[in-house]
Parts: C-alpha cells; structure tokens; sequence
C-alpha cells in the first residue's frame, strides 16, 4: 500500500486519533503499571517495617538479684 | 475500598481522555478558516492551564515544606514542578504544530512562544539546581525558595507579557475573553510591524462607500513581499474583503478608516473567531480541561509517592538520594 495513502484528506484525520490514541494508551498503561508496582514497594517497605518492630517494641524486663535467690524484683 | 475506589477513578480518566481524543478528531467541527489544524485547541489549552495549575501546587508545597519541615512537601512540590514542566513542553509542542499549520513556521520566536521558552528555562534550572547539590536538606530548602520566586513569575509570563505585547500572533482575540487585537492605525505611505510582518498602507482608494486599502506586506525576515487590498464598507462601519496573508491562514482586515481617508486602521484578523460558540466544541474543550486536570492529579500523587519510596529505600540501604 501507498505510504502517502494514509494522508489522503479522508484518511488522514482516521490516523491522526490513531495515532494520537496510541499514544494515550501507551501513556496510560505506562502509568497504571508504574502505579501498581510502587503499591507493591511501598506493602512490602510496610511489612519490612513492621517486621522489624516487634523486635524493638517486645516488653522488656530484668531481673535483679537483691538479697537472695527468694526475692526478685521485676522492671517492665 | 478507598484504593478499590482510586483505581476506578484512574480507569475512569483513561476512557475519558480516549473519549476526548475520539471526540475531537471525529465529532466537533472544524473550524472556519483553520479546518482540521484548529482542533489541536482541545490539548493545546488544557494542557497550558494544568501547567499553571501544577506551577502553582509546587509553589503551595514549596511554602508548606519552609513552614513544616516535611519531607513529603518536599516530594510534592519536585513532582508538581516536573508535572508542570511536562505540560507545559506540552503545550509548547502543540503550539509549534498549531504554528507550522497556521503562521507557515514552527518558530518564530513570537512574544508567546519566548514566554513560555523561558518558562521552561527557569523551571529546568530549578531541577539543574536540585541535582547539583548533595546535601539532603540544604537542597530542599533552597529548591523549595527558588520554586517560590519562580512561581512569582509564572502569571507574568503566562498572562500578562504576552497581552501587553503589541505585535503577537498568538490568537488571544479568538480564545481568550478580554483579549484584544489592537492592530495598528497607519497614515498612507507610512510602514508599521503586525505581528511578525513588516507592513507599509501605500493607498486607500474609495469607490462610493468602499475603502480599499493598498497595503505590501513583507514576510518574516523580509524574503519577500506582497500586495494586499483589504477594505472598508463606510456605510455598513465593517471590513469588506479581507485577504489572506501568503502562505498562512491569517487575513488583513481593514478595520476602520478615517473620514478624510488619509489613514486606517489594519489587523489581523484570525480564522475561526467564537470557536467555542459552538456547544460541542465547548464541552469538549471542558472535559479535556477536566481529563487533563485529574490525569496530573493523578501523575502527582503517583511521582511524589515515588520519591518518597525512593527516599525510604536510600534511608533502609543506608545510601544517598
């Protein structure tokens, strides 16, 4: 086919929005998978984060010897 | 439910803007004098009014990062001001196309086409200036200052120098309300400057109440001229015949001659005037205003959450941003 037929004046305007269609989808699903996997990083920095919590927020206590092995004083 | 929500709404732009597309290439009319060229109007001025829009945002987060010392204002305001940057090269390539069609040449360094260049240049120097320092906070703090006083320049550039600019071919008088072609009143004989094009009125000839004008118009970098007979019905107070300039879509109009006909006033006249009389034109031009508005809304939210996972990483990794 005739390259120069697609610029036919009654062709033409049908490859413009073509054209001009491609690109939004391409623009579009571009964004939507950027979208979807930056949801993923940030689930899984969330779950990282929260991993590493229960460590640090545990109850600590410990235990003094005051006098004799009976008596124990407790810190939480 | 809340992200369930936020995806629809992003489906929801994609066939909007597909609806849009479809819209201006196959239902809206086309535009007197213009035709199919004149339909770039749907993108060119939306995509200009989000990039004021986004410029105005990073200055808001710009202010609120001084104040609050947030980061994620930080984010915000880089993203707002890349969004802003984006749509305005968009406008700006739109433009060109509008300008290659309409004035014969991409270029031509018209005032609003200079505006919007150097729009782009203090925006750019404020990402220059970001990754020329490495200091996390001192880069922060000096880009969210610069972004303040860039912003301050924005409605100059964008409004206001182009407006004051007598000679533009920037079809202002068509789009947009409240603006005016002035034109230029020129004694016979005498040479005047209409938009890019050196003029000189060589005659005004009456023929009962017809003023024709003998007017040569030279193009731009004066390669070449040409005679053009616009004219002027005294009776009916209006323009007659109203040529077309060479090689562009543009027309000489005689838009007022002085009783004793020793003087007129010339202009150009630009095809399709009350473009957005016509009620699909104008709602098409709406919905692209609104498509184009939530789709940065969107790209906003998407790069400032970027940045900030960026940030998050480089902080885990103990690297540097």
């Amino acid at each position: 086919m005739n390259p120069e037929a697609f610029l036919e004046a009654g062709i033409a305007i049908y490859v413009a929005m073509a054209v001009a269609l491609s690109v939004w989808l391409g623009i579009f699903v571009y964004l939507w998978r950027i979208d979807a996997q930056a949801r993923v990083l940030k689930r899984e920095l969330e779950r990282e984060r929260q991993r590493e919590q229960p460590a640090s927020r545990a109850p600590r206590a410990t235990v003094k010897r005051v006098s004799s092995p009976e008596h124990e004083i407790v810190e939480k | 439910m809340v992200q369930q929500m936020a995806q629809v709404g992003k489906l929801l732009i994609g066939l909007w803007m597909a609806g849009v597309t479809i819209v201006m290439f196959l239902v809206i009319p086309q535009y007197e004098g213009l035709g199919n060229a004149g339909r770039i109007i749907i993108m060119h001025v939306p995509t200009a009014w989000v990039s004021v829009l986004a410029f105005a945002i990073s200055a808001i987060f710009s202010g609120l990062y001084l104040w609050k010392r947030n980061p994620t204002y930080d984010d915000y305001a880089v993203a707002a001001a890349e969004g802003g940057f984006l749509f305005t090269a968009l406008a700006t390539v739109t433009g060109m196309i509008f300008s290659q069609v309409v004035w014969g040449i991409y270029w031509n360094w018209d005032p609003r086409q200079t505006s919007i260049f150097v729009l782009l240049l203090i925006y750019a120097a404020l990402f220059a200036l970001r990754s020329a320092i490495d200091d996390v906070q001192r880069r922060r703090q000096l880009s969210a200052v610069y972004s303040l006083f860039a912003f301050v320049t924005v409605p100059f550039l964008i409004f206001v120098a182009p407006r004051i600019a007598d000679s533009t071919l920037h079809p202002n008088c068509v789009f947009i309300q409240g603006s005016t072609c002035d034109g230029i009143t020129l004694d016979v004989g005498k040479i005047g400057l209409l938009g890019d094009r050196k003029i000189q009125l060589i005659a005004l000839e009456r023929e009962g109440d017809l003023v024709t004008a003998e007017v040569i118009v030279s193009e731009p970098g004066l390669s070449s001229e040409t005679t053009l007979r616009p004219s002027f019905n005294l009776a009916t107070g209006t323009m007659a015949d109203r040529p077309e300039f060479p090689g562009v879509r543009y027309q000489l109009g005689l838009e007022y001659v002085d009783p004793s006909i020793t003087s007129g006033l010339l202009n150009i006249e630009a095809p399709g005037t009350g473009v957005l009389d016509n009620r699909i034109t104008l709602f098409t031009f709406l919905a692209s205003i609104a498509g184009f508005t939530a789709l940065f809304f969107w790209m906003l939210n998407l790069r400032a959450n970027l940045l900030g996972l960026q940030w998050a990483l480089a902080q885990r990794d103990g690297g540097r941003v």
